[in-house]
């Protein structure tokens, strides 16, 4: 149960945290932070839990991101309606990618997912009369209850959104997890042969995995464009890729709450480093070599730290 | 007719430099079953070291090209010691280099603009004038690439299947245990061969450094192409690495001309996770 209170605990701790921080640029920070722990964790459903190695995570977020950007500005559909609608167009990409990845094994399904990204990077630089090409978009519409904007209040609204959406993505992370088919996640990646003599039927799973873990990161997507009121390429660079990567292996791939905390500790440290003269690019160059340091140190990442060591690894 | 010959020929060229970039990746694969994601980012540094060198220490081309290529040689040599070393005989060594690599590609990226910062930077050409072929013109630049590039594909080939040190490369990537029984060194032959491949990376991105500008992100959407060239050949041997070089060169060049610079790069990707629906092993690769 120790997994369980630190996790309302915490809860409970960012719930208040508006009331003792007031200035918008820390507020800001956690919302990113939010928004990260959300690509994060669910990341971890198909490379901690699946075993499944999809280097192409963020189109899921890009794919959120661009259909609130589309829907809202281009459409004029309002952004609350975009940002549920950011979750299904993310799992349509999820199922579209699982197709060539559910027979594909080892190297084959990172090169293929790697490709995907490219694919979608490729597209949206190309169709620039809808997505803004290599400019983005900006001015998307943000978000707003009858007058009251949720940028006032020092980011108010636009924290407890994105704390909401990431304590429903948890919950929604702890029921897949725990659930039959979480557990047979578990057994197809330690023994695919044996799992498969029991009658788990691989390629549905797969399929299943990529569709359940692009729901939650296309949502952070819509709700960040709607937040920074940007859509930009950015978000399918390899930077962003590294960063995300970094946090599900530093925090500790298959435990779902590493990852999350991860999130926070990389977001501050990284934001930390920016503000120092001279560690603007030196920043990403050392969340890389941490995540190297943790890959041969400590495989489990920190949640193995925090948790007493097991006998068998 | 004219657009045509101008068309092949640049296909010719972008073959011959996706080629030497894919045959190290490939080189790299067979020999210790490890995907190099900073393999775009040796090449960045190998044009690097070739334009300061020549250019800002001025000692000229030829010694700018050798330094290029033994930086990254030796980068090379370093990643594998610092990067994939300590990770063998991992059960999930496979995926975890590709983690590592992949930081190594932010590292040594990051690093190079640093290093050398963001202006953009160009090698000159390593020799001057036009050639003219069945009436299109290529610069003696690309040319030269277009002469170069097979021959060092071959020597490599040479090496591979005539010497000692190159069979050993092979024997090390069919059975490990096995070359060892029979006296090869096996960590030097996992050094040689990630030596090697970056060597190939850094000269790629020396010929590169005379036609495109040099950034740090030079090596990049080489990269990229280079992986699309082993996807669609198959990861394992040379030479179905470089015929699908030659391949996804020759498509490029034509859909450029045909469908336009925008609509390419998704054209070959759409056109790659094709062939992996239907030939999970690449198009030439066996199962």
């Amino acid at each position: 149960m120790t997994r369980a209170s630190l996790l309302f605990g915490g809860l409970l701790v960012l719930a208040v945290i508006p009331l003792f921080v007031q200035d918008s640029y820390t507020r800001h920070l956690f919302i990113l932070a939010f928004i990260y722990a959300v690509i994060a964790s669910n990341w971890d459903l198909s490379l901690g839990y699946a075993g499944l190695f999809n280097f192409g995570h963020l189109v899921f977020f890009a794919t959120g991101v661009y259909t609130v950007a589309i829907a809202a500005k281009t459409l004029g559909i309002s952004p609350w309606l975009a940002i549920p609608m950011s979750g299904v167009t993310a799992a349509i990409a999820g199922l579209i990618v699982s197709a060539p990845v559910a027979r594909l094994k080892g190297i084959y399904v990172v090169l293929v997912t790697f490709a995907f990204g490219q694919l979608v990077l490729q597209l949206i630089l190309s169709q620039s009369h809808l997505t803004g090409g290599a400019e983005g978009m900006v001015r998307i519409p943000y978000l707003q209850i009858g007058d009251y904007k949720f940028i006032s209040d020092f980011k108010l609204g636009y924290y407890y959104v994105a704390l909401g959406l990431l304590i429903v993505s948890t919950l929604y992370l702890l029921w897949v997890t725990n659930s039959t088919f979480g557990k047979s996640l578990l057994a197809v990646r330690d023994n695919e042969d044996y799992a498969r003599a029991r009658g788990i039927w691989i390629t549905r799973q797969r399929v299943l995995v990529l569709t359940l873990s692009a729901i939650f990161p296309g949502v952070a997507g819509g709700f960040f464009a709607a937040y920074l009121r940007v859509a930009s390429p950015e978000v399918l660079s390899f930077g962003t890729l590294s960063l995300a990567l970094s946090m599900v292996l530093i925090g500790g791939a298959g435990t779902i709450i590493g990852p999350i905390i991860a999130a926070f500790l990389l977001i501050f440290a990284t934001e930390a480093m920016a503000g120092i003269r001279g560690m603007e690019d030196a920043r990403f160059l050392i969340v890389a070599i941490g995540m190297i340091l943790v890959l041969r140190f400590a495989p489990g990442g920190l949640a193995q730290l925090v948790r007493a060591p097991r006998k068998k690894p | 007719m004219d657009t045509l010959i101008s068309t092949l020929l640049s296909g010719v060229v972008l073959g011959a430099l996706y080629a030497l970039m894919a045959s190290g990746l490939s080189l790299v694969w067979t020999t210790l079953g490890v995907f190099n994601f900073a393999h775009g980012a040796l090449m960045t540094i190998g044009a690097f070291v070739a334009w300061t060198v020549s250019e800002a220490v001025g000692l000229g081309l030829p010694a700018g090209v050798v330094a290029g290529v033994a930086s990254a040689a030796l980068l090379g040599v370093v990643v594998e010691y610092l990067l994939i070393r300590p990770f063998y005989g991992r059960p999930n060594m496979l995926l975890i280099t590709v983690m590592t690599t992949l930081a190594g590609m932010i590292i040594l990226e990051k690093g190079a603009q640093m290093i050398w910062g963001a202006r953009l930077k160009q090698l000159p050409r390593l020799i001057d004038g036009e050639v003219s072929i069945f009436g299109a013109v290529i610069s003696a630049h690309e040319a030269l690439i277009i002469v170069v590039a097979p021959l060092i594909l071959l020597a490599l080939w040479q090496f591979t299947t005539r010497t000692y040190l190159g069979r050993s490369l092979r024997a090390v990537g069919q059975n490990q245990d096995a070359a060892a029984l029979l006296g090869i060194n096996v960590s030097f032959t996992f050094a040689l061969a990630f030596g090697l491949g970056a060597a190939l990376a850094g000269l790629t991105g020396v010929l590169l450094g005379g036609i495109r500008f040099i950034t740090p992100s030079l090596g990049a959407e080489p990269l990229v192409k280079a992986m699309i060239v082993v996807i669609f050949g198959g990861l394992g041997s040379l030479g179905a690495t470089v015929g699908a070089a030659f391949v996804i060169g020759l498509a490029e060049a034509f859909l450029v001309l045909t469908l336009g610079l925008y609509w390419t790069p998704f054209a070959l990707f759409l056109g790659l996770i094709a062939v992996l629906i239907f030939r999970p092993n690449g198009l030439f690769g066996r199962v």
